[in-house]
């Protein structure tokens, strides 16, 4: 029998200046349900979980939490009421300890002074009820992997007795085990009827984990529906509104000369990787965070000093002492961190895109660069590849992540490379960027160029490539070919630890 | 959201305002203030603060800071003294004195990038041994006594303007131009926004700082010269405290000290609000005491409203 929900939300709105973030959504909630919350990037996700969160204020509609209409001013009241929010990015104080993070604000006390026992004591009681008692109460929080801290950050939502737990992009930055590991907390959580939403762009996880689905689009819900009654073909369609048959698509091309070819290349996290790439051939790359994968192509462009082995471009040898050098001979590099590494943040769309450019001379005399032409080609590119913004000029900032991924795609395409290295490039971005950005590796190998496609996704790098390597522990385990790439053997090596070894027994 | 970042909303025109709004409340105070005479002395105090602030503008874009600037300044006097006493042809003075603002800027550009030493520490060091080296080669002593032609770059006038203005004013024209217009300089706003990025898109993030800190080097040897020309004196204790006026103008001018953001049009600006207000106080006869509060106070303000408008409310 169906309880009553535990969260519910009426007719909620949210409008920005300029922008209906959210337009008459009703979701309704139940204790020990697992929600998944689906939609394209600015579909009204987060809008929606910041309203419920107590970040933002609604424009109109009610929430109503067990049974009574709130309104909530802050987070905090949200949280005091039983709401929390795990968050993509953790919001932990790294040198702390665990126990520490969890009651920060609200350490027990002895007198003015912290009282420790019963610090670490509760902390303990928390941890073992939900499953999590590996975590030692005293770690520094720093010093944990990833997923043991977001699991501290269950932790701390637990502590103050939550009801209802929303999760955002909650496996972005975890390894599989990891993945698995949260998962069963999420089903710990359920056994005590804890209400959980959980919002991701993984429909792996989504279909694992959740009970129902719950879809968004531009702001409105499109479709409510039970999991087991879903397919990934039906849920994506919902999410980009047009019927999607084949999510990944293969393109026409023949692999033919090696264009890239690494041998024995060595640093103090490579071991001894060969590596070769050809043209018109898609290389998918695949190993967790962490196996070295991005490591190699950093190391490819010069990016990391190589301690011993060899790496020849066209037939012939390379040393590339820094990425400029990469950039000349045909070789670019394109990173996962998009904020980090590949984006200038304050600077318009079309200075991002010819950043690259420039510095081998494109759009140059005597040093000057050459704007109106520098304009007139980003905008092309921005046009080829769909960039969606009201103008070159705009912010890159203000796009959303499948715009500024398009951006960066766009930075390294302008040169026509040769050889273009995509670490990840699909990483958090909305499903409909991705079909275009899985149809333009197709289109460049189509054309002629070599790919090298990183990515974390079992079956993007399954459905994409031509040929796969993959990576565990800095060495590549395993190059795979035609009806050898398939979800077993992928996974197989890419967890098999020191199978170079083997191998030469 | 707004997002053409159209010139009204741009922080170098909210500055501009506050320029203007200051300029008529002491035209309305003092009967003096906008005359001629006393407009183009202002202008002539603003140019020695100008070159620096150019300088220093270069540094901050790329998330930097160079506090050595009025420790080098006060070198750059003493040492050109101590030559045109010792019989320097003029010519080789200057030549020698740019010399050694470039060996500056290399010396910071050096910690900062093969030894990874923070900018702050740096140049904090370098302003104390400056300021200690201005001492042990003057002997804490003012040396006098100048070829005119030295002097003329400071004190001479080409018809009614002050070379010392034209000095500042090509300097300024000429740093717009690299900023604005040459790879160079775009490289210098990359490595300011995202260093990582910066070299991963190719750009030589090391010799882009090397640069930006021997602009700042060269800066101040040119602001020695200046005004070492200007007062007939090289002075050991001159241009104590220019650092801070020198960065609070390229902040007001709407640069951001995590790099990436602010033009030289900006800090020029700035540098003049600055100016504008030390003149007018002075014309009011504000007392010393409060001048210095005052200044600190506009400052404050200028730099809050434009910290308001750029604050993000995405969480």
């Amino acid at each position: 029998m169906k309880s009553s929900p535990i969260l519910e939300t009426r007719n909620l709105t949210k409008v920005f200046p300029g922008v209906v973030a959210l337009d008459d959504v009703s979701l309704e909630l139940f204790p020990g349900e697992v929600l998944g919350l689906v939609g394209e990037n600015g579909a009204g996700k987060s809008t929606l979980m910041k309203l419920v969160g107590g970040v933002y204020a609604p424009t109109k509609g009610q929430i109503i939490y067990d049974g009574y209409e709130v309104q909530f001013r802050s987070p905090k009241d949200a949280l005091d009421a039983g709401i929390s929010i795990v968050y993509q990015e953790l919001n932990l104080i790294p040198h702390l300890s665990v126990a520490e993070n969890i009651f920060i604000n609200r350490l027990p006390r002895k007198g003015s002074f912290v009282d420790w026992g019963r610090l670490y004591a509760e902390t303990r009681k928390i941890l073992s009820e939900s499953g999590m008692e590996g975590i030692d109460p005293r770690a520094i929080v720093a010093e944990l992997p990833i997923g043991v801290k977001q699991s501290v950050e269950i932790a701390k939502a637990l502590s103050y007795d939550s009801r209802v737990i929303l999760f955002d992009e909650p496996t972005s930055s975890l390894t599989g085990p990891e993945i698995e590991n949260l998962f069963s907390v999420i089903r710990s959580l359920q056994q005590r009827d804890i209400g959980i939403i959980y919002v991701s762009h993984h429909l792996d996880e989504i279909f694992e984990i959740t009970n129902r689905i719950h879809v968004l689009r531009d702001g409105k819900t499109v479709a409510v529906m039970p999991t087991s009654e879903a397919t990934e073909e039906i849920v994506v369609s919902k999410m980009v509104g047009r019927d999607i048959k084949n999510i990944y698509y293969k393109g026409s091309h023949v692999p033919s000369e090696v264009v890239l070819e690494a041998k024995g290349i060595t640093d103090h996290y490579l071991k001894s990787v060969d590596f070769k790439v050809r043209r018109s051939e898609v290389v998918g790359v695949y190993g967790l965070l962490g196996s070295g994968r991005t490591e190699l192509l950093k190391a490819l462009i010069g990016a990391r000093p190589l301690q011993d082995g060899e790496i020849k471009l066209h037939g012939h040898s390379v040393r590339f002492g820094h990425p400029h050098d990469a950039i000349k001979n045909g070789l670019i590099y394109s990173s996962e961190d998009r904020k980090g590494e590949n984006l200038f943040f304050g600077n318009p769309i079309w200075k991002n895109i010819t950043y690259l450019a420039i510095q081998v001379g494109r759009f140059v005399k005597l040093g000057f660069t050459q704007q109106q032409e520098e304009r007139r080609a980003a905008g092309e590119y921005a046009k080829k590849l769909n960039v969606k913004a009201p103008s070159l000029d705009v912010d890159v900032y203000h796009l959303s992540g499948g715009n500024q991924q398009k951006v960066c795609l766009a930075k390294a395409l302008i040169n026509d490379p040769d050889v273009i290295l995509l670490d990840e490039p699909t990483r958090g971005i909305d499903v409909g960027a991705k079909l275009e950005i899985y149809r333009l590796i197709a289109d460049l190998a189509d054309q002629g160029k070599a790919v090298v496609f990183v990515s974390s996704e079992l079956p993007e790098i399954i459905g994409c490539a031509d040929r796969v390597y993959t990576m565990s522990e800095g060495r590549i385990t395993a190059e795979l070919l035609g009806d050898d790439i398939n979800e077993e053997n992928v996974l197989k090596y890419c967890l098999q630890v020191g199978a170079a070894e083997e191998a030469t027994l | 959201m707004k997002l053409n970042k159209s010139l009204f909303s741009s922080s170098e025109f909210i500055v501009f305002l506050g320029l203007l709004a200051l300029g008529a409340f002491f035209a309305f105070t003092s009967p003096v203030f906008l005359t001629k005479f006393n407009l183009l002395n202002i202008l002539l105090q603003s140019s020695i603060q100008g070159i620096i602030a150019i300088g220093m503008t270069f540094v901050i874009l790329t998330a930097g800071i160079d506090l050595s600037v009025g420790s080098v300044v006060a070198l750059s006097g003493v040492i050109m003294a101590l030559m045109l006493h010792a019989g320097v042809p003029v010519w080789a003075v200057i030549l020698l004195n740019l010399l050694f603002g470039v060996a500056i800027g290399v010396f910071h550009g050096f910690s900062i990038t093969k030894i990874g030493m923070a900018p702050f520490i740096v140049t904090l060091a370098t302003m104390a041994m400056a300021r200690g080296l201005t001492m042990v080669f003057s002997d804490g002593k003012t040396i006098f006594d100048f070829p005119a032609s030295f002097e003329f770059f400071g004190a001479g006038t080409i018809g009614p303007i002050s070379v010392a203005v034209i000095i500042f004013l090509l300097y300024a024209f000429v740093a717009e131009v690299l900023l604005r217009s040459t790879v160079l300089g775009r490289n210098i706003y990359a490595v300011g926004s995202n260093p990582k990025a910066a070299a991963l898109s190719g750009i030589r993030t090391t010799w882009v700082l090397y640069f930006v800190y021997i602009v700042s080097g060269v800066s101040c040897a040119i602001a020695g010269l200046v005004l070492t020309g200007r007062l007939g004196a090289a002075m050991p204790t001159a241009a104590t405290g220019y650092e801070l006026d020198a960065i609070a103008a390229v902040i007001i001018g709407g640069a951001s000290l995590m790099g990436g953001k602010g033009t030289i049009i900006g800090t020029i600006i700035g540098v003049l609000l600055i100016g504008v207000i030390n003149n007018g106080m002075n014309l009011l006869n504000v007392p010393p005491f409060w001048q210095s509060f005052l200044k600190g106070a506009v400052i404050f303000l200028a730099v809050m409203i434009d910290s308001l408008k750029n604050r993000q409310t995405e969480v």
